[in-house]
């Protein structure tokens, strides 16, 4: 099935694509599958990778395996139907979906939600913000084989997620959020319970950086590993904090503020090197700041109403636009064409972890099999999204 | 320098693992036995409320529920009264295995009458068991005891 | 035939020695029930722990706490179908976990349970040791290319470069550990009488360091220490334990040597790897831990102090039976807890009365030895444990750099300063002589 002078699309592996030329099949290369059924592929991405001994030469995804067709769903829903379908993209991080999603609708009808709303928004997104982090930080380390921070994160999101179900009633695809506002009122103790979980979390991170930052044996697995510097990231399409970790401070919290972000203080964390330890360390970094935007936030919620004026049949005008938020992956974009109908004519929505997995083939070359699962893992996708 | 020969970085590491074998820090909960605590706005099975005192459904037929399904999988039949001139209510069918659970319908119900309650034990046997009926949506949550 | 039975009961050595081979056969066949059993503890207590450092509870359903997992794991392997790959070598592939299995074992003749308690004491049984492990690697090369399928055979190589390259730095710490055996203390790093008399025998070389008063991990501070440092880090290696666990990763390309084995063998495989850990770790016991002798020999003498280490073994198991007894009070009053509530009583029953009958002077004697050494092999289990939750793996070249780059120059410089601090006695009278 695997041919091995051609490549996925027919086309002959290209000459740029490794040391050597491989119009022919050499004897000392080898081509690997690391197939969709994996353990740490996250999710259901296939690999092809051209190995020369233990060396990497060249990779291949494939992709597909969890195509929903969303897109094509979004063309048949109206704007409010189509809101709970925007959280199974980035399952991991479903509420930062839907606050794109609404966010991008009322830039079309041209509805700003209440004060209220966004500083709601603004909280739930950045404990969402901590969840997938806490969620990429457990499955990362365990691909590189310490298999306990795992639960210590996803004991610590349990709390994050007990905060959703008591707002929202979901704990993973929460449809949080409304076009216009939030359909939930805060409930009763919600602030004491969200500074609750910014006390009980800090310390834990704590731990985390205790078990890894200064481990020896982590270093040397993440140091070095997977290096991709700030042109090439550029050039990629390459968002978030992979971006951020070469080096490139651009963060759309800061550059493009929306909802309420630029009334809020915090530091936008960058690396230098652009290697697998840089980014662990950006994202971290990132927990500390999202912790210091809620504690801000929840400490000042004006009163008011959450829900903006927004007709329940909703029509907007003929037009497009494209709204972008800083998913905790990356950028998620949101391209609508309305056409003055029901239903939007176009729904593009610009997945971080699709354009991020394009630096997979950059980053390996050169690198041994198993550093090829580092890179994976620190790149952060999930295959929701990079499907649809 | 020394902290490298002295494995300083590893020793923390072990003594966080170790802190955490206290009993009191398990977090597992041991499920048939001790069923965890939901919230109330939790999303769960779909169920009719019935008016206290008559006991008569309290869905007025709006097709409100239906309309604003994402998948389309409320039906709702009714009946036009001759004498008051109102809708009553004759079948509901409410399809579970395309249900998302994302509570556009809840919030679409005029009266109370629709509301998703905590219940999260809807695997069932046969796929007939998933679509749903009045009597059924009326019944609401039925937790299993388990015995063994 | 009885008189062989009842004439090595007043004897005081060990069978190999007394020339008693229905004894031999009756402590070979002790160790083995023994060593198996301990394997299945070992399952239950690693997955146990390993789930309590992660915050969790690991089996509670099987047993009352899981205590018959290891039971229920061992019919469920022995009921699997047998599934040999296609193309695949029938012999070598039936052989290769026979032989692991096999290595394994044989390595527990000469481990030192007690002054008298070893099937043999052969007078080079430290190389006998080293030796058959080594041949074991060749049961996991056997293994990986009988499998036909690259992913073993990579796994298979990767696996036995690491043990090889690991056994030159674990025989150079033994080496260093041995020579202390010829070296009689001196000043304030062990005093003693005996003239030190170089030996590789097990058992001689804890008498060794009861002669000498000291344990060897003690002895030539800091010395010993590093060179017992060097070994535990070797050992984890050698039987292919976290952090070196790349070539049986679940999360690599390469799944390891035993992925094409299933059921009965991959136990066959598994209990090869419990055994290595047990000798190696037992290993590391006799050597630098000073084997069966209680703690503080010399420094806590005195009939009371003896009185109170030997009452230490049973009270262990009675404490052991408390937390039975209390786990039982607090299981859940379920219907269905019910019969698992009541093994448990009984379990807790079970060991409070063996705790108790070895509180009894005439067993705590002979229990004594045992207990201590077995106790000793617990904590380094112990610790494999601890490592294997903690730690992340290392990739495999950074495997083979620690291995030769780090561990080797330092088990060299080990081994040769504490030649020269070995000498030093020697080393002064010549430097002052020739003058």
């Amino acid at each position: 099935m695997v041919d091995n002078d051609r490549d996925f699309y027919g086309q002959e592996w290209k000459e740029d694509r490794g040391e050597k030329s491989s119009t022919y099949l050499d004897a000392s290369e080898l081509v690997l599958n690391m197939g969709p059924q994996h353990p740490s592929t996250h999710g259901v991405l296939r690999v092809i990778l051209k190995l020369d001994g233990e060396k990497v030469l060249g990779t291949e995804c494939v992709i597909g395996y969890l195509h929903r067709g969303v897109e094509k769903i979004g063309e048949n829903r109206t704007y409010t139907m189509f809101a709970p379908y925007v959280d199974r993209m980035d399952y991991v991080a479903a509420v930062s979906n839907g606050l794109g999603y609404c966010t991008a609708v009322e830039k079309l009808i041209n509805v700003e939600a209440p004060p209220r709303a966004q500083y709601i928004r603004v909280i739930m997104t950045e404990l969402q913000r901590i969840a997938s982090h806490q969620v990429w930080l457990g499955t990362h380390a365990l691909d590189i084989g310490a298999m306990t921070p795992l639960f210590y994160t996803f004991r610590d999101r349990e709390e994050i997620l007990k905060i959703f179900e008591k707002y929202c009633g979901a704990r993973l695809t929460t449809h949080a959020f409304r076009i216009g506002g939030c359909q939930y009122e805060t409930y009763e103790g919600f602030e004491k319970e969200v500074k609750k979980v910014c006390a009980f979390m800090e310390p834990k991170f704590g731990e985390y950086e205790e078990l890894l930052t200064t481990n020896r044996i982590w270093v040397e697995r993440t140091k070095g590993v997977g290096k991709l510097n700030g042109d090439e990231c550029k050039a990629l399409g390459v968002t978030g904090p992979v971006l951020r970790a070469s080096g490139v401070k651009w963060d759309l919290r800061k550059a493009q503020p929306y909802s309420g972000y630029d009334k809020f203080e915090f530091d936008i964390p960058v690396g230098e090197n652009g290697d697998t330890y840089d980014r662990y360390m950006v994202r971290v970094k990132e927990l500390h700041q999202s912790l210091r935007i809620i504690r801000q936030a929840v400490d000042n919620i004006p009163e008011g109403p959450i829900l903006a004026k927004v007709p329940k049949v909703l029509k907007p005008p003929v037009g497009e636009i494209y709204h972008s938020i800083e998913a905790p992956k990356g950028e998620l974009g949101y391209f609508i064409v309305s056409d003055g109908s029901l239903q939007p004519y176009r729904m593009r929505i610009r997945p971080p972890s699709f354009v991020n997995l394009q630096a997979l083939d950059k980053m390996v070359r050169g690198l041994l099999v198993a550093d090829v699962v580092a890179v994976i893992g620190t790149l952060d996708i999930v295959l929701g999204e990079v499907d649809r | 320098m020394l902290r490298k020969i002295f494995m300083v970085d590893l020793l923390r590491g072990l003594r966080v693992t170790f802190k955490y074998q206290h009993p009191r820090e398990i977090y597992t909960e041991q499920y048939p036995l001790e069923r965890p605590v939901i919230a109330e706005r939790y999303r769960g099975l779909p169920r009719m409320n019935v008016n206290p005192d008559t006991g008569e459904t309290l869905c007025i037929s709006c097709d409100l529920c239906a309309k604003a399904c994402p998948e389309h999988l409320i039906v709702v039949e009714s009946e036009r009264d001759p004498v008051t001139k109102r809708k009553v209510l004759k079948n509901y069918t409410y399809d579970i295995s395309r249900c998302m659970f994302c509570g556009l319908c809840e919030e679409a119900c005029s009266t109370d009458a629709l509301e998703l309650s905590q219940d999260y034990e809807i695997a069932t046997y046969g796929r007939e068991n998933l679509v749903l009926d009045l009597k059924r949506l009326e019944a609401g949550p039925e937790p299993t005891e388990y015995t063994r | 035939m009885l008189d062989q039975l009842t004439g090595y009961l007043s004897s005081n050595l060990t069978p190999g020695a007394a020339g008693n081979s229905l004894w031999a056969l009756i402590y070979i066949l002790l160790i083995f029930a023994g060593v198996s059993f301990f394997v299945m503890l070992m399952n239950w207590v690693e997955r146990k722990a390993l789930a309590h450092f992660q915050i969790r509870l690991g089996p509670m359903r099987v047993g009352p706490h899981g205590l018959l997992q290891p039971i229920a794991d061992a019919v469920k392997l022995m009921t699997k179908e047998d599934v040999i790959p296609a193309g695949a070598d029938k012999t070598i592939f039936w052989m290769a976990p026979v032989w692991v299995v096999l290595t394994g074992f044989t390595t527990l003749i000469v481990v030192p349970f007690g002054p008298t308690h070893a099937v043999t004491d052969m007078n080079i049984g430290i190389l006998y040791m080293l030796g058959i492990s080594s041949l074991g690697v060749l049961g996991i090369i056997m293994a990986g290319w009988a499998s036909n399928s690259h992913y073993p055979l990579m796994g298979s190589l990767r696996s036995s470069a690491q043990m090889v390259s690991y056994e030159v730095a674990m025989g150079l710490a033994i080496v260093s550990a041995i020579m202390m055996t010829s070296f009689t203390g001196y000043g304030m790093y062990g005093a003693g009488t005996a003239a030190g008399t170089g030996t590789l025998s097990m058992i001689q070389i804890v008498e060794a360091q009861k002669a000498q008063h000291v344990w060897f991990v003690f002895k030539f501070f800091p010395l010993g220490f590093i060179a017992f440092g060097i070994f535990a880090i070797a050992m984890i290696a050698e039987t292919n334990r976290a952090p070196f666990d790349l070539p049986e990763a679940e999360s690599e390309l390469v799944a390891g040597f035993h992925t094409e084995y299933s059921g009965l063998r991959w136990s066959l495989f598994m209990l090869a790897e419990y055994a290595g850990m047990f000798a190696v770790s037992s290993i590391a016991a006799t050597l630098w831990l000073g084997g069966w002798m209680r703690p503080f020999p010399n420094a806590l003498a005195g009939p009371t102090w003896d009185l109170a280490f030997s009452l230490v073994p049973g009270a262990l198991l009675l404490l052991v039976a408390v937390a039975a007894f209390y786990n039982a009070a607090r299981m859940p009053k379920h219907l269905a807890m019910r019969i698992q509530t009541l093994g448990l009583w009984g379990l807790g029953a079970v060991i409070a009365l063996v705790g108790l009958i070895m509180l009894i002077p005439a067993v705590r004697v002979r229990i004594a030895d045992i207990s201590w050494f077995v106790m000793k092999v617990g904590f380094f289990m112990y610790l494999y444990i601890w490592y294997r939750a903690t730690f992340p793996r290392y990739r495999f070249d950074q495997l083979m750099r620690v291995g030769w780059k780090v561990l080797l120059p330092v088990a060299l410089g080990v081994l040769i300063v504490t030649g020269i601090a070995g000498l030093t006695p020697e080393l002064l009278a010549w430097a002052k002589g020739a003058r």
